[in-house]
């Protein structure tokens, strides 16, 4: 992909209401959905702003999908309200067309072209924007006249990304959005994020990559059990806990000089307080023994240690 | 509406499976009737071949193309924009009625060719409210189709039913169980189309009319009421 702005590229419409009021782009107050006997969704509560990127991330089975489909305006709650750009998400007249969506598995037609599903999906937002434009950004210009049916399951994620920025909305809902991307076209698309951050678009996403979060994301929020336990900037819900050492133990668990939390594949983990004092036992204690420490690495307990703790919380009921 | 309608028309004409049985069967089937011409009038082998045409270009055609298009997230996706559920559903049964329409409006023309219709505006208005009842009756059947392979299996009962009815109101005519035959979908449509073409009574024209309209409903109905967007998980 590539992330220059064209001078051609459209200015996306904007709310003309000054005041806090028009810097909230969604909000969900007490929203709850229920199907099938579930309780999917259990009262939850957030606000995104104009702008940002809000991430919503969950342990598996919180709801989080089922919350961006009400969000998206796909899903009707079975309580609570939901505003999004001050209007019912599933007002496809007023609403629909200042907002993109990249669903985490929507399909497309296997018969038509790069090009043409791209200017369909623009035929249906009431956006206007150029369709070789928005195959260029996502870097697939030399495939536009290739039919969807020949694309790699990659490619057919940013054709998805395509049709969701056209005409560049105000909102865009990434769900998921590089499930099926090689790293460099993942970095690709954060690129062409950054891109559409720069022009006032807002932002949310739900991913499985932590990292993406807590790189790119403004605020984030965390689901489990159909309700959010905890929501910040990554560095409020990070803390301070502290620091990782990990390597390939050179000789058993038992005889190491710091204390195992866990195993990753071939790698321990060290959980430490005192990185550069762990650090200076460890290198200390193999250099005494002539033993090497293979893929020595340090790293910070960031939100991968949340979800962890998250996924250990008992239910609220 | 017009941007998804464009879009089907080139999928038809890309899908050689999809176009060979909306385009190339009903018509195939049509000679093949026209070329046996085993139901003496004009008007009987006219109303045969609407019969036929529609119950497979249409009805089968467009069940098929809701349930692919909903098992493949299609659907999903058409509805995430501006446009409305009807106008979601009209782009995708619009074209595949519009062909069938086109269709039978060059094989009528051949018929009509050997014998006029003596009611050519009467079978202009059997056509379309067949066609209203087929889209209905499309409707409906997608709702409890899971795929377009099993559309091959849930379009069955009904198309038989259809083609059967027009075939035993021209070998039986009016004079045995007249209404059963006439409220089997495709029944009145034989008897309207026959009778508008040879000419004869059309007292009950107005019925037969009602008819393929009631189902119509009954098909939209049923249909919305259960009508899916995605898959059932």
């Amino acid at each position: 992909m590539t992330n220059s702005t064209p001078a051609t590229a459209p200015t996306p419409g904007r709310a003309t209401a000054s005041g806090p009021a028009a810097d909230v782009v969604v909000e969900a107050r007490g929203l709850g959905v229920s199907y099938a006997g579930h309780e999917a969704v259990r009262g939850v509560d957030l606000t995104v702003r104009r702008g940002e990127l809000f991430a919503l991330l969950g342990t598996n089975g919180a709801g989080k999908t089922t919350t961006l489909e009400v969000l998206e305006g796909h899903r009707r709650p079975t309580r609570g309200t939901v505003r999004v750009l001050g209007g019912d998400p599933a007002d496809r007249r007023t609403v629909r067309r200042r907002v993109g969506t990249m669903l985490q598995d929507s399909g497309l037609a296997p018969e038509l072209t790069v090009r043409e599903s791209v200017r369909l999906a623009g035929a249906l937002s009431g956006r206007r924007d150029d369709a070789d434009r928005l195959v260029g950004l996502v870097g697939l210009a030399a495939r536009a006249g290739t039919r969807v049916a020949q694309l790699s399951g990659g490619e057919r994620r940013r054709v998805d990304f395509a049709m969701a920025v056209w005409g560049t909305p105000e909102l865009v809902f990434l769900d998921e959005p590089t499930t099926g991307l090689d790293p460099a076209a993942r970095d690709d698309l954060w690129a062409a994020v950054a891109t559409l951050r720069e022009d006032g678009v807002t932002f949310v996403l739900t991913t499985h990559y932590l990292e993406e979060a807590e790189r790119h994301a403004d605020r984030i929020a965390l689901m489990h059990d159909g309700t959010i336990r905890r929501e910040g900037t990554v560095a409020e819900l990070s803390g301070d806990r502290g620091s990782t050492l990990s390597f390939v133990p050179p000789v058993p668990l038992d005889e190491l000089p710091l204390p195992v939390a866990r195993t990753e594949n071939d790698l321990v983990v060290v959980e430490t307080t005192d990185l550069q004092g762990d650090l200076g036992t460890l290198t200390a204690w193999a250099a005494s023994r002539g033993v090497p420490l293979d893929r020595l690495a340090t790293g910070t307990r960031g939100l991968d240690e949340v979800f962890r703790e998250l996924s250990q919380e008992a239910p609220r009921r | 509406m017009y941007a998804i309608a464009a879009a089907e028309i080139r999928m038809l004409f890309r899908n050689r499976t999809v176009a060979l049985s909306a385009l190339v069967v009903p018509v195939a089937f049509a000679a093949v009737f026209i070329v046996l011409d085993a139901y003496g009038s004009t008007g009987a082998l006219a109303s045969v071949v609407v019969v036929t045409i529609m119950a497979m270009g249409t009805y089968v055609t467009a069940t098929t193309t809701l349930a692919a298009r909903r098992q493949a997230l299609w659907l999903k996706r058409l509805r995430g924009g501006t446009v409305t559920d009807a106008g979601v559903l009209a782009g995708l049964v619009g074209p595949v009625a519009a062909v069938t329409l086109l269709q039978l409006a060059v094989v009528l023309t051949v018929l009509a060719v050997r014998d006029a219709p003596a009611q050519a505006g009467l079978v202009v208005v059997a056509l379309l409210a067949t066609e209203a009842m087929f889209v209905g009756l499309a409707l409906a059947t997608s709702a409890v189709t899971s795929s377009g392979e099993h559309a091959q299996y849930t379009t069955l009962p009904l198309f038989f039913a259809a083609l059967g009815a027009s075939v035993w109101f021209q070998l039986t005519g009016v004079d045995e169980w007249i209404w059963v035959k006439r409220v089997l979908p495709g029944g009145s449509t034989a008897e309207l189309v026959q009778g508008a073409w040879d000419g004869g009574d059309l007292s009950a024209a107005p019925a037969l009319v009602g008819i393929s309209l009631a189902w119509a409903v009954v098909g939209a109905v049923a249909g919305l009421r259960a009508f899916r967007w995605e898959p059932r998980h």
